[in-house]
């Protein structure tokens, strides 16, 4: 590749700097209500930082809220999701890829279909079977559903990763004795790392935010998971703005550090070049 | 004879569902199963924080007294209160046994059974301890024992700024009430913006309409629950409420809720019509000297404004009895006691219930609630019968697109009465169906039924049984075995989750579930399709929702893979810039969208000031105008978009083989030959599924079209399909119509993604 010349950089730079000013503004906002006095959610200053800050809303989080035991809350289910996320997608996606049996376009199909009925016609039903299945204040049917939402994406990214890594790799591996499964844990898997992060941040994603199902499934203070917690500042024509917007940036840090983490396996994939050359 | 098999089929099936799921004692009331030998009682209450401060007091005090009893309380916002409890006790027998919420429950709750006459648990004596308004009966019996009366819209002013203009009283008078406006709404630093409007209320909802529609002689409805929306009254006011903001301008031209609670509460507004909830936080408020009045006489008429007033209080679910029943009498009788009401009243200046609570001497001269009572004397009951939520639902988009200019104030009239009948003939639908006659529609549905079951069936056994005993052909089977273990586990908990939910809503969308006929609905065939396809906004919002999806899925894939492209290079800093570029996705989106609308504000957001600033465009009213409010709707779904296809597009740049490029660069291609030759085929693979989901889940994202236009706002013009289902679903109870809609958009998203998947051979390899 040609050498990128200072012209190209400057350009580059240009570009990527307009689109982090246009990808944090909103979220800038939402920080100085945080840090706002007085609930209000708007002002017509546009100063980022009010005069008359304070880290009120954070201090009381903690000590009116039982928000430290949401997070972990919050954590115990996500964990759990993204680590079924992560292990179903990628055996799942691994033998859509590589076999060829008669139910796999319609597997492959009815995946994606599993998506496109209205969610929100779904809550009841899925709250009928959860509460006759005993599951209703229990982390088990949250963690089933959180999962089963994520899959047909993952499932499905994995798949098209995998499509992307040649057959010799493992038919390499076969001739020298490992077993299906060995070829495709020590040799494939390493290498679709770039899909494993998607999946792992996607499936982390899809239930670290979600507020609408476990609104419905967890009916004890004590058992609520960040975004319902969250939710209880927010009502119709009385919202605590202050807290709301507190808590929503707490919420956004476990996220951020996690991507800090992953986003650097992302990348790591670069090494399969030379492999596949 | 046919009548009779479909019926007794029809029953049938319904007991096989019933049985499927609903077997099983409810556990719901948990208390049980928490081991102790305390009982749990539930308490579900929609209770803004300050009251929910003193219920937290109250039912510690509670606990206290009664060391066998536990109370849990559970906060849900209102409309959310309402849905949760009718999920719960409506659909499982189960559900709180308490449930605190504002009169206007009481009729849909009764229509769908799920809530226990209490006429039973006070003797005379007890009742008559209450203001008669206190109590809510209905179709004779009482449902509710409220302990505050309240939800009253009355006159909030600031007594500091009302002062600054030498003024020393409220308005007495609506035309008072503009001359005043007019000399406290002022531009104080002279920029040409006004920064203090004279009169701030949330002018976009229809509840706040209703004090100044009474005020010329009107009311949303008759004896017989028929609504009353077009005629002079209407007229008048909507034209009394257009003048204020454009012929006075002492009102904001932008102002819903928040706006109007804001601009008061930093002093940034003389006057506020608001509701009772909100009053504490006013008091508290730093920048309010803060006086409450009632909403003046209209010259006009000699009548007062007349607010709607609810009555809070108590529900009991209907599958109590024995010891535990009791229980929840008594705690209820305590919940809704002299004390109890005291505090309320002491702590939050609320209308106490009981009249010898309000004759206590710390009650009686506290000046807040003297006004307070004056105005709800003023006032008029909310209506509680389920009529009321199709009246809403009739003068929101009617007033809107009043007061947006796109209706006169006749249009508006004559539209809101028209949509009313409709919305309330659609409320009761289903209701009529005659039960003995021949159902043929019923036994074709079931066997069609029949048939899906045994083909799927069938094609599991193909797809996934046969293999795993026998084996794929030409694949030895133990390898053969491999591949289906590997997809099952994944299969099992997708299908698992969605199976029964999917065929529910099949069942549901062939029969007549709607508000009445919730326990006792019935297959009637394809009726609610029928009325699906024949209704022209269907293919409306069908428009509007490809339109919204083609542009939010382009914008998203464009930038996304641009900003993935820039990132792919070595470049020192990327590692944050790559962060920052992902935060809109890590932010919760339903902060940051409710953020967007803010930045939205024709006034003060920050999107109209960089325009105006960079561009010198003038101020555009993205939230009035049904278009604009669209685009910024768009906006805001592109800006939470980007960074998830800009995450799938990084990953996939990782599969393209460095050498390529080399190779193609010796061979002198160009930048741009490379990325359509290489990168654009080479992305594919990992892109299209990408691509096809996001098209499927922005197709039906109803949280952003939600939480930007406030619910479809202005005049229900903003929505996409799914946001329109959901409000015919959940507004009206529309169970069976719902479920129908969501199947056409189903099969529209369904069909949509065989042929795209065809066309880009998404299930093919690449190599």
């Amino acid at each position: 590749m040609k050498k990128t010349s200072y012209l190209q950089y400057f350009m580059i730079y240009a570009a990527l700097l307009m689109a982090v000013a246009w990808s944090i503004y909103p979220i800038l906002r939402v920080i100085t209500i945080s840090i706002r006095p007085g609930d209000n959610l708007l002002t017509e200053s546009l100063s980022i930082i009010p005069e008359d800050w304070t880290f009120d809303n954070y201090v009381t989080l903690f000590t009116d809220h039982p928000f430290g035991t949401w997070i972990w809350n919050s954590i115990l289910v996500t964990a759990t999701v993204m680590l079924t996320g992560v292990t179903l997608a990628s055996t799942a996606g691994y033998a859509l890829s590589r076999f060829r049996f008669p139910g796999r376009e319609a597997s492959l199909f009815s995946l994606l279909v599993t998506q496109m009925f209205p969610a929100t016609m779904l809550l009841l039903p899925l709250f009928i079977m959860l509460s006759s299945l005993h599951l209703i204040n229990t982390y088990l049917g949250l963690i089933v559903i959180y999962s089963s939402t994520a899959l047909p994406f993952c499932v499905w990214s994995m798949k098209g990763y995998y499509d992307t890594i040649p057959y010799s790799l493992e038919e390499a591996a076969r001739i020298d004795g490992a077993s299906r499964f060995m070829a495709f844990y020590k040799i494939i898997l390493p290498l679709a790392s770039p899909a494993l992060v998607i999946t792992a941040l996607f499936s982390f994603m899809s239930a670290w935010t979600e507020y609408i199902v476990a609104a419905q499934v967890l009916w004890y203070k004590e058992m609520f998971t960040l975004p319902i917690g969250l939710k209880s500042f927010q009502a119709n024509m009385t919202t605590e703005w202050g807290l709301y917007a507190a808590g929503a940036m707490i919420v956004s840090l476990p996220a951020i550090a996690l991507f800090l983490f992953l986003t650097k396996y992302l990348i790591g994939g670069l090494t399969l070049g030379s492999v596949k050359g | 004879m046919t009548g009779h098999i479909s019926l007794h089929l029809s029953q049938h099936v319904k007991r096989c569902l019933v049985i499927l799921f609903k077997s099983l004692p409810s556990v719901l009331l948990l208390g049980s199963l928490l081991g102790a030998e305390k009982t749990t009682l539930h308490l579900w209450h929609p209770m803004p924080a300050p009251s929910r401060a003193v219920l937290n007091d109250l039912v510690a005090e509670y606990e206290s007294l009664h060391p066998d009893i536990s109370v849990h309380l559970l906060y849900k916002e209102n409309e959310e209160v309402r849905m949760a409890y009718m999920s719960a006790t409506g659909f499982t027998e189960g559900g709180p046994d308490l449930l605190y919420g504002p009169s206007d429950f009481t009729g849909a709750l009764v229509e769908m059974k799920i809530v226990k006459p209490l006429e039973q648990f006070f003797t005379e004596d007890e009742l008559s301890a209450f203001d008669p308004k206190g109590l809510t009966w209905y179709q004779g019996h009482l449902y509710q024992i409220g302990d505050e009366l309240g939800n009253h819209l009355a006159l909030v002013y600031n007594k500091r700024l009302f002062a600054e203009v030498g003024l020393n009283r409220p308005p007495e008078s609506l035309q008072e009430m503009i001359e005043f406006g007019k000399k406290l709404t002022m531009d104080k630093d002279g920029d040409g913006v006004i920064d203090q409007y004279g009169l701030v209320w949330n002018f976009t909802e229809p509840f706040f309409f209703m004090p100044f529609y009474a005020s010329y002689g009107g009311w949303v409805m008759d004896e017989d629950q028929n609504p009353t929306l077009n005629n002079e009254a209407a007229v008048n006011a909507f034209k009394f409420v257009r003048d204020m903001r454009d012929v006075h301008g002492i009102i904001p031209i932008e102002c819903d809720y928040d706006i109007a609670d804001s601009r008061f509460n930093t002093g940034a507004a003389g006057m506020l019509i608001n509701g009772a909830w909100s009053w504490a936080k006013y008091m508290d408020s730093p920048d309010v000297d803060f006086g409450l009045a009632v909403l003046p006489i209209n010259d006009e008429t000699g009548l007062y404004p007349a607010p709607m007033i609810a009555t809070k209080g108590y529900y009991m679910n209907p599958y109590l009895n024995g010891e535990r029943e009791k229980q929840v009498v008594e705690l209820m009788k305590f919940l809704t006691g002299a004390d109890a009401q005291f505090q309320y009243a002491s702590r939050l200046a609320t209308i106490p219930t009981r009249l010898e609570v309000r004759e206590r001497p710390q009650i009686a001269t506290d000046p807040v609630i003297m006004t307070s009572i004056e105005q709800v004397s003023r006032g008029r009951a909310m209506p509680i019968s389920p009529q009321m939520r199709a009246i809403w639902d009739a003068m929101r988009p009617a007033y809107q697109n009043v007061l947006g200019g796109s209706m006169t104030p006749e249009e508006g009239a004559a539209y809101q009465q028209e949509l009313a009948e409709q919305k309330v003939a659609e409320l009761f639908e289903g209701q009529d169906i005659d039960r003995d006659a021949v159902n043929i529609s019923a036994i074709l549905v079931y066997l069609g039924g029949l048939i899906l079951v045994i083909w799927a069936l069938f094609k599991l056994v193909v797809a996934f049984i046969l293999p795993l005993v026998r084996g794929i052909p030409g694949v030895q089977v133990q390898e053969s075995r491999f591949g289906v273990l590997m997809v099952v586990p994944a299969a099992l908990f997708i299908f698992g989750v969605v199976v029964y939910p999917f065929f529910y809503n099949l069942v549901i969308s062939f029969s007549n579930m709607g508000l009445t006929t919730v326990n006792d609905w019935q297959i009637i065939g394809l009726a609610q399709y029928g009325k699906v396809l024949t209704d022209s906004q269907f293919y409306h919002f069908f428009l509007r929702t490809v339109i919204w999806t083609v542009v939010n899925v382009v914008l998203h894939v464009i930038f996304g893979v641009m900003l993935a492209l820039l990132l792919n290079r070595p470049l020192p800093g990327k590692g944050l810039i790559r962060v920052l570029l992902i935060l809109p996705w890590a932010v919760p989106s339903y902060i940051t969208a409710l953020t967007w609308r803010g930045m939205f504000n024709i006034d003060y957001g920050a999107v109209n000031i960089i325009l105006n600033k960079f561009f010198g465009i003038e101020p555009i009213s993205w939230l009035i105008d049904p278009t604009n409010a669209f685009i910024a709707t768009i906006i805001t779904n592109v800006w939470l978009g980007i960074p998830f296809m800009m995450i799938i597009a990084l990953g996939g740049l990782q599969s393209i083989p460095q050498e390529l490029y080399e190779a193609a660069s010796i061979d002198g291609a160009t930048a741009w030959q490379q990325f359509r030759k290489i990168t654009l085929p080479l992305l594919k693979p990992v892109m299209i599924p990408a691509i096809t989901l996001g098209i499927v889940w922005t197709f039906n994202n109803i949280n952003v079209v939600w939480l930007v236009s406030n619910g479809g706002q202005p005049g229900d013009q903003t929505h996409i399909l799914v946001s329109f289902v959901y409000r015919a679903a959940f507004n009206l109870y529309r169970y069976g119509y719902a479920a129908a809609f969501s199947f056409m958009i189903f099969l529209m998203l369904a069909l949509f993604s065989v042929k795209f998947m065809q066309k880009n051979k998404a299930t093919e390899t690449a190599y």
